[in-house]
């Protein structure tokens, strides 16, 4: 918010420089983030949090100031002569809603000549970031500014009655307002109405009708304290904010509605002279007892962590107006209408600490809880898995949880990205981010795509992260591994393209970090993935993985060229820690034997192992593939796999005639087992 | 024609494969010469031997195949002591680059998470985790912040069908952790959160970390200690770290610490816009209206709590220059991290 230094020096006697009062209202919590002279001025930019509405204007910003030691605050008093003739004359009031409208005020003063301000209150105003519009609105304005009380002027002549009642709005009621915009208003939105209809929206902005213009003489006054959560309602339902409303919902200052109405008379009397009606129409002149607060001296230093002297609590309290009463060690205050923000003791211990300077508390470390921090919840399962990909050679990238809805139909076919529907974004940023993610491909291949669109000949990415189901008592979240291949792989004097081997091989290396065990890869019959190229990979009953290239319907709506290796894992099938438990080394040799096995492409090679193993002795320690030859001599559809036995007996040395013995009779039962052959 | 001069050609060849050594080309050169199959002296020889007349045929032809085998014999020898001796004078290019197994990189995000919670585990913090997908109560109401709070513009919120939405910080964990366990209490929470936000500073989506401290006897000075402590370690030691009073519905007092422009070192750039101030996170004494929602009884216990953006931490520490930038997944970026590990 903007603030002028003259202006706030206005409110201080004996005001320090400029430097230091910036410093000083900086380390109490008006950061003074830029200073810009304008000629003997200074125009602040300073921010005010939004709990202190009280000091969004001069006077409160100078009180702050003056108990920070920049100066004294100068008594606040207000001289107006008034008129002979009664306000009950000329206007009448009435407040049939005070729950929207606690307090009322409102003078009249007639004969004023309308015209430009005078060149020192313009000035100000526009300093501050206030248009300046003629002398009667910029009285009000001026006096917003300078002691933060919103304040509205209507052109009396044009009230009907003249009459102001305040009411909530009929629904569907419309009102031009200042800005030349009809507004339809709803039943909660409290509006100021003349005797035939609305004249101005409460606490928001008045109506085009009633302004002031070049011709007026006569005019009305409004200085109200309006609801907070009311004015809020309607500033977000018409989406329409103002000077005024900004105050109001936060919360305004009650009394003040009756001394800025003074403030604003007598400055208009002399801007533009006229005379005011003697009275004021006041529809609540009682303010609600003050609310008090009581803290114990000893309390507040010990949740400081410092001792604090109750001489400096007490000169705070006072210098902000909250007359602190001591009685032994319990300090009792009594909260001003401006200070909307106090309600606890805590709300005290913050005036004292902020003011006794926060770099004044020492810096104290606490003492230890006692145990060993420890990472709960999903952390230790996905940080691992981030270790993974590390250990895989992948590049970790984080993709938003936001997707299109055709990255969701790409990749809604597989079974983890099934597990319940999409979860729609009421309110989202665009129809890119329509959804939340069911899958971490989407996100992934719009990536890879992205690289190779660069120029990226090889891309390795990966994510951790979340995913979203739709279920019936809210939304699931479940942690994934996802990554993807794409363009070449290998080293420089070896490169090739990425097949399904690399993928596998990955998802394999992270099933090894998870001691993810008896994982079975079937074909995939998902239809995001390339037929033949892809797999599913279950554990038990459940999948727990798939991995395959994007088919090229996928492809296209992911915006991704052929030839992209995806796989994702879901980590809620993996356990955190393995513990290896050690298994004896071998005492005895090893022997090796190679086995050429010819036979259809139908025949798996998980299948062909599975036989192998079903039909060799026990003393089998290892099957493990040599080579695969496909061409001349072998039919089209048949293939030669060698496998590498390797038998190995715990208790003794093999001897060579057992092996070769055992080895023919495994062929022999796997001829009859299978449709193999060994020539 | 006679045997001798076969004898001669004998001598000639030897000559020529002495002075060839060991060279492959010159030792190739001498295989042409004397054994080339259509101009080779030894071809030549044969069509020689066919016009001889018929008696002196067979001394000439028996004295002719042994020369063909003694040139082969020499022949072969040469050329493997050739091959060997070019093998031996060829030396690996050894700044040719190896072949080097793929290397992974983490993202910087997870870097400086890694990094926060590494800090906090040593001082005997645990690491605690909550969900995305938030109710009003844990991201807003327990935490001091009713409905139609002007806070709550602050904070732009994504919503999601049955009342619920993104969590806009990872504040709703401390509510949730204050429902599950008792004090004392020292955790950190870090975590993606979402706010309807997208500029150059701004994504809809980014990190904290939060921290909560709850237990009898926690003061103000224990929080200033623990901020310092924290972002010493973090950025640097001899950095300056400064509280400012400011506001947070959830705390009381709140702060907003800032540290020294780690660009000029607190002289003022554009990076700090002149105040050779940064602002780093927030913080404050838990409110004791939190701690009223959460069934802890705020007689007994006070607490502190704080919240820093991982991403702009990442974005300080790595000299990136756009948020946006973090979440694009280009590895050109990706793997300038290779070899950083936390």
């Amino acid at each position: 918010m903007k603030f002028s230094l003259a202006w706030l020096r206005d409110h201080l006697d004996g005001a320090v420089a400029a430097e230091e009062m910036a410093r000083r209202l900086t380390s109490v919590g008006f950061n003074v983030e830029v200073r810009e002279a304008q000629g003997e001025d200074e125009v602040w930019d300073v921010e005010v949090t939004t709990n202190r509405p009280d000091a969004m204007n001069h006077r409160g910003l100078a009180r702050e100031a003056a108990t920070a030691g920049c100066g004294t605050l100068r008594p606040f008093a207000t001289q107006l002569a008034e008129g002979a003739v009664a306000i009950g004359e000329l206007a009448r009031l009435t407040v049939e809603d005070p729950e929207g409208c606690p307090r009322y005020c409102a003078r009249v003063i007639r004969g004023v000549t309308v015209r430009p301000s005078p060149p020192w209150l313009a000035e100000r105003l526009e300093r501050c970031g206030i248009r300046a519009v003629n002398n009667v609105v910029d009285a009000t304005n001026y006096v917003l500014l300078d002691v933060g009380q919103p304040l509205h002027a209507f052109d009396l002549a044009r009230l009907a009655g003249p009459a102001i009642h305040v009411r909530r709005a009929h629904g569907g009621e419309q009102i031009t307002t200042l800005d030349g915009i009809v507004r339809t208003l709803h039943g909660d939105d409290v509006v100021i109405c003349d005797a035939r209809r609305a004249v101005a929206i409460a606490g928001v902005m008045g109506g085009a009708e009633s302004e002031i213009r070049p011709t007026t003489t006569d005019v009305l006054i409004e200085s109200a304290y309006f609801d907070p959560l009311a004015v809020r309602r309607t500033v977000r339902r018409l989406g329409l904010k103002t000077e005024a409303s900004h105050r109001f919902e936060r919360g305004a200052d009650r009394a003040m509605a009756r001394t800025a109405l003074d403030r604003v008379a007598a400055l208009i009397l002399e801007l533009a002279g006229g005379e005011v009606a003697a009275g004021v129409l006041d529809s609540a002149p009682e303010l609600p007892p003050a609310r008090r607060i009581a803290f114990s001296l000893q309390r507040l230093s010990a949740f400081a962590g410092c001792p604090i002297p109750e001489e400096f609590v007490l000169r705070v309290l006072s210098a902000l107006e909250l007359e602190p009463q001591r009685e032994g060690d319990t300090i009792t205050c009594r909260v001003p209408s401006h200070r909307v923000d106090l309600e606890l003791p805590e709300d005290l211990y913050e005036e004292v600490l902020r003011h006794w300077g926060y770099d004044a508390v020492p810096a104290v470390l606490p003492p230890s809880a006692g145990g060993p921090g420890l990472r709960l919840g999903s952390w230790p399962v996905t940080d691992r898995a981030r270790e993974a990909l590390l250990a895989a050679g992948v590049a970790e990238a984080i993709t938003y949880a936001f997707v299109p809805a055709e990255w969701d139909a790409a990749t809604s076919g597989s079974p983890l990205a099934s597990r319940g529907g999409a979860v729609a974004v009421e309110n989202p940023l665009s129809a890119r981010m329509a959804l939340l993610r069911r899958s971490l491909l989407g996100g992934l291949v719009d990536a890879a795509a992205a690289n190779l669109r660069r120029g990226a000949t090889r891309v390795r990415l990966g994510e951790v992260g979340r995913v979203f189901f739709a279920t019936d008592s809210g939304v699931r979240e479940e942690e994934r591994l996802a990554v993807v291949l794409a363009g070449n792989t290998g080293a420089w004097d070896e490169t090739r393209a990425v097949d399904f081997f690399d993928i596998k091989g990955l998802v394999e290396g992270v099933f090894g970090e998870f001691a993810v065990r008896d994982a079975l890869w079937e074909p995939a019959a998902t239809p995001r993935l390339a037929p033949g190229a892809g797999a599913v990979v279950r554990c038990g009953e459940g999948v727990v993985a798939v991995a395959g290239r994007v088919a090229d319907e996928a492809a296209a709506a992911l915006d991704a060229p052929p030839g992209v290796w995806v796989a994702e894992f879901d980590l809620g099938a993996a356990s955190p820690s393995i513990a290896p438990v050690f298994r004896p080394l071998p005492r005895f040799p090893a022997v090796v034997a190679d086995l050429t096995v010819r036979h259809s492409l139908d025949l798996s090679w998980g299948e062909l192992v599975a036989a192998v193993r079903a039909c060799a002795p026990p003393w089998l320690e290892d099957v493990a593939p040599v080579v695969r030859y496909r061409g001349e001599g072998v039919g089209r559809h048949e293939v030669k796999t060698t496998l590498r036995l390797t038998y190995r007996h715990e208790e003794r040395s093999l001897t060579q005639e057992e092996v070769n013995a055992a080895h023919f009779a495994l062929m022999k039962a796997l001829a009859e087992r299978l449709p193999v052959s060994f020539t | 024609m006679s045997t001798d001069d076969l004898a001669r050609v004998r001598e000639e060849f030897l000559a020529a494969l002495q002075a060839a050594g060991s060279e492959p080309e010159a030792v190739e050169a001498v295989r042409v010469r004397f054994a080339g199959r259509r101009s080779g002296l030894l071809r030549q020889l044969e069509e020689t031997l066919k016009s001889l007349p018929k008696e002196e045929k067979p001394a000439f032809g028996k004295a002719l195949n042994e020369l063909k085998r003694f040139v082969e014999e020499r022949l072969a020898a040469a050329q493997e002591a050739a091959a060997k001796g070019a093998a031996a004078a060829e030396t690996v290019d050894v700044t040719l680059p190896g072949r080097r197994p793929p290397a992974g990189s983490l993202h910087p995000v997870t870097l400086v998470r890694r990094e926060v919670e590494e800090i906090f585990l040593r001082m005997g913090y645990s690491v605690a985790d909550g969900p995305e997908v938030e109710d009003d109560w844990h991201n807003f109401e327990a935490l001091n912040i009713p409905p139609d709070h002007p806070a709550r513009d602050d904070q732009d919120t994504f919503y999601l069908p049955g009342r619920l939405l993104l969590r806009t910080h990872t504040s709703p964990v401390q509510i949730r952790t204050m429902e599950q366990q008792r004090p004392p209490i020292r955790v950190i929470i870090p975590g993606r959160v979402y706010r309807r936000d997208s500029d150059l500073r701004h994504s809809p989506m980014f990190h904290q970390v939060e921290g909560l401290v709850v237990d009898e006897g926690i003061t103000f000075a224990h929080l200033k200690a623990t901020l310092e402590a924290f972002l010493k370690v973090l950025f640097d030691s001899r950095l300056a770290v400064r509280l400012r009073p400011g506001f947070f519905p959830f705390t009381e007092p709140s702060a907003e610490v800032d540290i020294t422009c780690i660009m000029c070192a607190g002289k003022g750039c554009p990076l700090c816009t002149g105040s050779g101030w940064i602002e780093i996170l927030g913080a404050g004494m838990v409110d004791p209206r939190v701690f009223a929602a959460c069934g802890v009884d705020p007689q007994r216990y006070t607490g502190f709590a704080f919240g820093c953006g991982l991403d702009r931490v990442a974005l300080l520490k790595y000299s990136l220059p756009d948020l946006r930038l973090l979440f694009s997944g280009d590895e050109r970026l990706l793997r300038q991290f290779e070899g950083v590990r936390r």
